[in-house]
């Protein structure tokens, strides 16, 4: 520090500078995001040269919606410091409220074209009915519950893929920030609810197909005669849009007065609160909308994936979902986006098949057995040995500035 | 000068320990007012109890013109309301910047919609300047909170006090750490800003206390044991046995 050099004190506030010119890393990741999707357009079977298979697309897409909940669960965790091991229920919520659109609507346009071949055609109450059969004969069922009453219309339904888990978090985040309930109590407290939910809608009689799940979810009606190789780039889309979006979204919050608020919450709640901030207010505030996020990540998660079920949100996905963020970067949110591709690719590639078994002579090293070891110790490895995970190499990329 | 806060009659026991036994103590508008007494005294629990963080047995803290009573309120309504405080250990936001710590304490809307839409206005800016000239912080402003000296997070821990523009401020141990220069700053500070407001000091260093030159309360065992001017408080025998003498 030169200390002749007298600083003028009295000058004027520094010009405020646009927010994407304070966040570059924004502009950065826009740009990647940007380039990673024309790239998959141009390979695919769908629109281009046919390098990269259907059932990549649909993983790489279903990668990016995952990417949209870590950077959910980094705002939630990295940085308002609510460790949450429920977001996945948020997610899987999102899921079954599109599926069931999905699975209605579809089921609806195979009955009437059968019942229609017939010379008397069918009566509303006739579809309906075989609509409730076809769908819940598999739980020994054929009649329609009540909350499938409007999963024939795609507006309810997509409200239903916000308003479900947003409502969810709010009365649950009410509830338990109240009570003042935080750090690991809180992170048990969200576990048990994902959990209660998950072995609630493995239930035959739930009205969500108990362990079934809802399938067939990759067939959009309307669009039946259009190729999954098409489709699967158009949901891929769909997903790399929303993930650009959340992440713009959550960059502005972050970034900023708010910010700087949850920033503090998250190292000390009780100064904050004799700031004058209601700590509880904010915390239900970033509770519901990482809620809400994740509720419509996993509504474009679950149609490329195809199938939901109640395993989809137990407790393990979310505990994976904290371990993404952890290794990829706390408090950063490329660095959640980079946990998530990491290491969900990482899994589904060992795990698929992709990677070789090792033989050793004495032991032959099966990755499918091996990656969970793996990732435990790998997540051991970035909590004693790199706190701020993968994100934090790029410290060093900009640390060289002046 | 008009009564700001009045306590009376306010007990409080942990665990079977009367940290504040019938205490009642009042202040004005402006007036500053130091608090002296032995460890155990209750000096801060009183501090609790006046922002929210604990709520007593029995008594009333009845606060302003309308005498609110300040037991119904959360910590962060109360702050609200104009009564900041300054912990013992310096806390301030220590991976975030000078000026962001003061733009938090500024006295703006406090809710999660309004501070989401905030931006700084010309006004704001020129306040937060001018805090941190005052706090002797202006270089700093773009730093981290987190490397700033022992006495520079206390003063920037002043500085947010002032942001928030309170009609009450509470200090504890404000030159605790300082360096002999530190200290007289720190008193030239509290005693600019007593002209307009209540400030309430928590203090042990004497030769501090008697550079601020106010009334001086003295607690011992959770109840106000003399009040006055320092020399009558200090020439009271009861106060020379158990804090002074010792």
């Amino acid at each position: 520090m030169s200390l002749d050099i007298p600083r003028n004190t009295a000058a004027p506030a520094p010009s405020r500078r646009s927010f994407l010119h304070e966040n570059p890393s924004v502009l950065w990741f826009m740009g990647l995001l940007g380039v990673f999707t024309v790239a998959v357009t141009v390979l695919s079977e769908g629109f281009g040269l046919g390098l990269i298979s259907t059932n990549l697309v649909k993983v790489l897409g279903m990668t990016l919606c995952l990417c949209l909940i870590a950077i959910a669960m980094d705002v939630v965790w990295g940085y308002c410091g609510i460790l949450s091991l429920g977001h996945f229920a948020f997610f899987g919520l999102g899921g079954y409220a599109i599926g069931m659109w999905l699975m209605y609507a579809r089921t609806e346009i195979v009955i009437r074209d059968s019942l229609g071949r017939g010379t008397i055609p069918p009566t509303e109450l006739e579809v309906s009915e075989a609509v409730a059969a076809q769908i819940f004969g598999v739980v020994g069922s054929s009649e329609l519950p009540l909350i499938w009453t409007f999963a024939g219309s795609l507006p309810f339904q997509l409200a239903m893929v916000v308003l479900v888990p947003g409502v969810l978090a709010l009365v649950f985040g009410w509830l338990a920030f109240r009570s003042r309930v935080t750090g690991v109590y809180l992170s048990i407290l969200t576990q048990a609810m994902t959990l209660a939910l998950s072995l609630y809608l493995f239930q035959n009689d739930t009205g969500l197909r108990g362990n079934n799940g809802l399938s067939g979810l990759q067939n959009i009606p309307g669009f039946l005669h259009v190729p999954q190789s098409v489709l699967s780039v158009w949901f891929f889309w769909a997903s790399a849009f929303m993930l650009g979006a959340g992440y713009l979204l959550f960059a502005w919050v972050v970034s900023g007065k708010f910010g700087s608020v949850i920033r503090a919450i998250r190292d000390n709640e009780a100064r904050v609160r004799f700031l004058g901030y209601n700590v509880e207010g904010y915390k239900l505030f970033v509770f519901t909308v990482t809620a809400v996020i994740s509720g419509i990540a996993g509504a474009l998660y679950y149609p490329q994936a195809g199938i939901i079920n109640p395993a989809e949100i137990a407790p393990i996905a979310s505990i994976y979902l904290a371990v993404w963020v952890a290794i990829g970067g706390r408090g950063r949110l490329y660095g959640a986006v980079i946990g998530a591709a990491f290491v969900s690719l990482l899994s589904s590639w060992l795990t698929g098949g992709g990677a070789p078994n090792i033989d050793l002579g004495f032991y032959r090293i099966v990755w499918t057995d091996w990656w969970l070891v793996l990732l435990g110790l790998g997540f051991v490895a970035v909590t004693l040995f790199f706190p701020k995970g993968i994100g934090g190499l790029f410290d060093y990329l900009v640390r060289k500035k002046p | 000068m008009t009564t700001l806060l009045e306590v009376s009659g306010v007990s409080v026991t942990f665990d079977g320990f009367r940290a504040i036994n019938n205490l009642s103590i009042a202040i004005g508008e402006p007036e500053l007012r130091a608090v002296i007494g032995p460890n155990g005294a209750g000096k801060t629990t009183f501090m609790d109890i006046v922002t929210g963080k604990t709520r007593p047995d029995e008594g009333k803290v009845l606060w302003g013109e309308r005498s609110v009573d300040l037991l119904k309120y959360s910590e962060s309504q109360i702050a609200k309301m104009g009564i900041g405080r300054k912990f013992q250990k310096p806390t301030v936001f220590e991976d975030q910047s000078v000026r962001d710590n003061l733009a938090m304490a500024l006295k703006n809307k406090r809710g999660p919609f309004s501070v989401l839409m905030w931006q700084a206005s010309a006004q704001d800016e020129a306040r937060i300047v001018e805090l941190a000239e005052e706090v002797g912080l202006s270089e700093r402003l773009e730093d981290s909170a987190g490397i700033l000296s022992h006495g520079q997070k206390q003063w920037l821990e002043i500085g947010m006090l002032l942001a928030q523009d309170p009609r009450l401020l509470l200090v504890d141990e404000p030159a605790a750490g300082m360096t002999p220069g530190e200290r007289e700053h720190t008193t030239d500070l509290l005693k600019r800003a007593a002209r307009t407001r209540a400030v309430m000091v928590i203090e042990h260093d004497m030769e501090f206390i008697r550079r601020l030159d106010c009334r001086v309360t003295c607690l011992h065992e959770g109840s106000v044991l003399a009040e006055g001017s320092l020399d009558h408080v200090t020439r009271n025998q009861q106060v020379i046995d158990v804090y002074l003498g010792r």
